[in-house]
C-alpha cells in the first residue's frame, strides 16, 4: 500500500468551522460519493478545517494516483484518511493509493468526533 | 426554581442500517470502542432492523462455524451485551420502540434501554455529536 502523509488540514482562520466527515460509499453505489467528496472540498475551499475519513466502501475512492476528487480535496487543503480496518478488508495492502491519502485507524475519528466544536457527519 | 442537571453523552450514533447490509454494523462498534478506549460515553439507538441485533433469542454464540467448529463467535447481542458491561456507564443501547413493534422484535436483551420514537429528540439534545450510519 502507497500512501504518503497528507497536509495537517486545512488552517481554518477566525469564524471557520471544523468538519469530520466520513464516506463510507463506494463510487459504483451512485453519484453520492463524488457529491459528497465535491460538498467537503467546497467547504475546504471557503476556508473551514475539513477532514475526510474514507471508511468501508469508501476507501475505494482513493484508489488510483489521480482521483480528481481526491485532488480536489488535497489542493483546498482538506486531510485524506484511509481507515487502516476497511482497506485491509478490501485487500487493498497491493494497491496503490493516492499520494494525497493517509492511513489511519478508528482511534483518530473517535478523537476527532469528541473534539469541542467538531462538526460530524456519517454518509 | 431550581433546574435537574442532565447527562450529557459524547458520542450519539444512531444506527438505522439492517446488520445485514454492509460493513456499518461493524464500524458502529469500532467506533463506539474507540470512543470507550478514550475515556469517552458513547450511546447507539438502533433504528430500523438494527433492533433485531439486540433480541434475546440469539443466545450467547452464533451458529458453529463448520470450518472452525471449536471457535467461539459471540452473537451481536452478547457483543452488545458485553460493551455495556465493560463501559462502566458509558456505553448504551436504546432500542426503538415503534422500530421493534413494526418488525416483532421485541425481545430485546435486559441491558437495553426501550425509548420511543419520540424521544429521539431529546436524546440527540442529550448528546454533544450525533451521527446518522446506515442511510435513511
Amino acid at each position: 500500500m502507497e500512501a504518503q502523509t497528507a497536509a495537517t488540514g486545512t488552517t481554518a482562520g477566525a469564524g471557520a468551522a471544523s468538519y469530520f466527515l466520513v464516506e463510507s460509499k463506494g463510487n459504483w453505489a451512485g453519484p453520492n460519493a463524488a457529491a459528497f467528496l465535491a460538498d467537503a472540498a467546497a467547504l475546504a475551499e471557503a476556508g473551514h478545517r475539513v477532514r475526510v475519513f474514507l471508511v468501508e466502501d469508501g476507501v475505494l475512492s482513493a484508489v488510483g494516483t489521480d482521483v480528481p476528487e481526491i485532488r480536489r480535496l488535497a489542493e483546498a487543503g482538506a486531510e485524506i484518511l484511509v481507515d487502516d480496518f476497511s482497506a485491509a478488508q478490501r485487500a487493498l495492502s497491493a494497491t496503490t493509493l493516492s499520494p494525497h491519502v493517509r492511513i489511519a485507524g478508528m482511534d483518530l475519528a473517535a478523537a476527532a468526533l469528541t473534539e469541542d466544536g467538531c462538526r460530524g457527519v456519517w454518509h | 426554581m431550581a433546574r435537574m442537571e442532565r447527562r450529557v453523552w459524547d458520542l450519539l450514533l444512531i444506527l438505522t442500517a439492517a446488520p445485514h447490509s454492509g460493513d456499518v454494523v461493524t464500524s458502529a462498534l469500532r467506533l463506539s470502542q474507540a470512543v470507550l478506549d478514550r475515556g469517552g460515553s458513547v450511546r447507539v439507538w438502533a433504528c430500523g432492523y438494527a433492533n433485531m441485533m439486540t433480541q434475546d433469542t440469539f443466545g450467547d454464540t452464533k451458529l458453529p462455524n463448520t470450518r472452525d467448529p471449536e471457535g467461539h463467535y459471540p452473537s451481536p447481542s452478547a457483543v452488545v451485551q458485553r460493551m455495556i458491561a465493560d463501559g462502566d456507564g458509558r456505553f448504551g443501547w436504546i432500542a426503538c420502540t415503534a422500530c421493534s413493534e413494526e418488525r416483532g422484535a421485541v425481545h430485546h436483551v435486559p441491558q437495553v434501554r426501550h425509548r420511543s420514537p419520540l424521544r429521539l429528540a431529546t436524546t440527540i439534545a442529550g448528546a454533544r455529536q450525533t451521527l446518522y450510519l446506515g442511510g435513511a
